[in-house]
């Protein structure tokens, strides 16, 4: 088995940023079978605006990480979408020059806002993926900030020469699956929640081994958890490798 | 060895999740190591009456040694003392409660007689906090978990009582702790980077059993975050199995 986890905060709400730390925690999920990691930074550390100052803290942060474990972790750039185009723009363009692999979208917006075209324009200019947060809203009600399935996938139909990762499966939930179905720019990652029974093969089913890759969102979940719900599933030998590996080696050009 | 104290039988509608009979249920625990585990009916849940669920329970697993039946009871009903009688006769003397989906409040005077008699019984008590993550239940259901305010305060109102907390999360437990000793927890939504180390660090290992919440999550996922646990032979032996034999007097 080997894995490569898209979904990782090794620094979660000021937590584990020492070398030491980020060690560990690479180390534990290394010992799993996980070959390498998608650092997405702390991104909620400073709530769900953060200025211009507080992306770069955060992403100075995640380049830390890259940095003492380069051939473990892969960055990917947080944004505000809100603060606008030419910060979206020098952001990324700073941390595309640092080594990022993709961008990281949280709750500063909801994925149909106008915001978001400069986000996509840069991931299409650099040719990296959008990683999007994307949780059901309709018991959580806060749209406006979050983004639902149906959100996300419209983004990546929007913008069909962009790669888009819906996060959370779980939170997505049943009808999230439906609504990314076809989407072929899309795919929905396995972090978040608990590991509930069901959903993973429902994936499987709908969007095919494909569209579905391993993430964690360690530390608020576990390693082993994550992956044995993945190792649980009704997928053969050959889906379980894109869905581990496969698909995000490919994504990220690894 | 494994004992898992969190284990239900029967349909939920809200999922795709194929019902197993009894036998298949004990079958698929023992291919992950899971002896023997404490088994409520689903089917109670959502029934206006818990009794004829419970019933169809302990016939279920009649022939299955392995699942030890536990009967939902609903004390808002006129024949709790009917219901009682009926858990009684089951190979473990133990019960369990749903407050939030039998719309009740623990800590309200009104059970007071309830809970003497489960005391008066020496039933041991399991109390339901979360079934589901209520951030994408289905949204016709409209349940909350149990608060942390409701069983502080019917912790504190029943010092006599020492009930097993199904479904706590790490906060729960925390905010818990804080205040009140006579509870002891489940391990199936205590979750973090190294889950029950932390748990071991922060709550009295004594107190913690193992629960793996089947059908509703995956067993050998819900294991792993014990299976991977750095502990000491005698802590993992206690989560494992002693702590729940000594809590059923098994």
């Amino acid at each position: 088995m080997r894995a490569i986890d898209i979904h990782t905060h090794p620094v979660c709400f000021a937590k584990g940023y020492s070398r030491k730390e980020i060690n560990a925690f690479a180390d534990q999920a290394l010992a799993q079978g996980v070959q390498q990691m998608v650092s997405l930074g702390d991104v909620l550390v400073f709530g769900s605006h953060p200025t211009e100052k507080q992306v770069r803290i955060i992403n100075d942060q995640t380049h830390q990480v890259m940095r003492w474990r380069p051939e473990y972790f892969v960055g990917f750039c947080a944004l505000n979408p809100r603060l606008g185009e030419k910060a979206v723009m020098q952001e990324v363009e700073r941390c595309i020059a640092l080594g990022f692999s993709g961008l990281k979208l949280e709750i500063s917006n909801n994925a149909r806002d106008a915001c978001m075209k400069p986000v996509m324009a840069a991931a299409a200019r650099w040719n990296v993926p959008v990683l999007q947060h994307t949780w059901s809203m309709t018991n959580i009600r806060q749209r406006h900030l979050h983004s639902d399935p149906e959100d996300t996938a419209a983004l990546a139909r929007r913008h069909p020469n962009v790669q888009v990762i819906m996060a959370h499966l779980t939170g997505c939930g049943y009808r999230g699956v439906l609504e990314a179905k076809g989407v072929d720019n899309l795919v929905v990652d396995t972090s978040g929640g608990f590991p509930e029974s069901g959903i993973l093969d429902y994936a499987l089913e709908h969007l095919g081994a494909d569209h579905i890759v391993y993430g964690s969102d360690l530390p608020i979940r576990e390693t082993g958890v994550t992956l044995e719900r993945t190792l649980a599933g009704t997928m053969s030998a050959a889906e379980l490798d894109k869905v581990l590996y496969g698909n995000t080696r490919r994504i990220l050009k690894l | 060895m494994l004992l898992d104290t969190h284990v239900h039988l029967g349909h939920w509608p809200f999922t795709f999740v194929p019902e197993r009979s009894a036998a298949q249920l004990a079958a698929d625990l023992r291919k992950n190591g899971i002896r023997r585990a404490l088994v409520s009916p689903l089917d109670a849940v959502l029934a206006p009456d818990p009794l004829p669920a419970n019933r169809a329970l302990f016939a279920a697993v009649r022939r299955t040694p392995a699942l030890l039946p536990v009967a939902t009871i609903n004390p808002a009903l006129a024949h709790w003392r009917q219901q009682l009688d009926h858990a009684a006769t089951g190979p473990l003397q133990a019960i369990e409660l749903y407050p939030n989906y039998h719309n009740y409040r623990l800590d309200s005077p009104r059970f007071d007689t309830f809970l003497a008699e489960v005391a008066k019984r020496k039933l041991k008590l399991i109390i339901s906090v979360r079934l589901e993550d209520d951030r994408h239940r289905y949204f016709a259901l409209n349940i909350k978990n149990v608060p942390t305010k409701s069983l502080t305060a019917f912790l504190k109102r029943h010092p006599q009582l020492h009930p097993l907390l199904l479904g706590l999360g790490l906060p729960d437990i925390r905010a818990l702790a804080k205040t009140c000793g006579n509870f002891s927890t489940d391990t199936a939504f205590v979750e973090w980077i190294y889950s029950i180390q932390t748990l071991v660090r922060e709550f009295p290992v004594s107190r913690i059993l193992f629960g793996s919440h089947t059908p509703f999550l995956i067993t050998k996922a819900s294991l792993a975050k014990l299976t991977t646990a750095k502990l000491p032979k005698a802590t993992r032996a206690a989560i494992e199995h002693g702590n729940a034999e000594r809590f059923f007097g098994l």
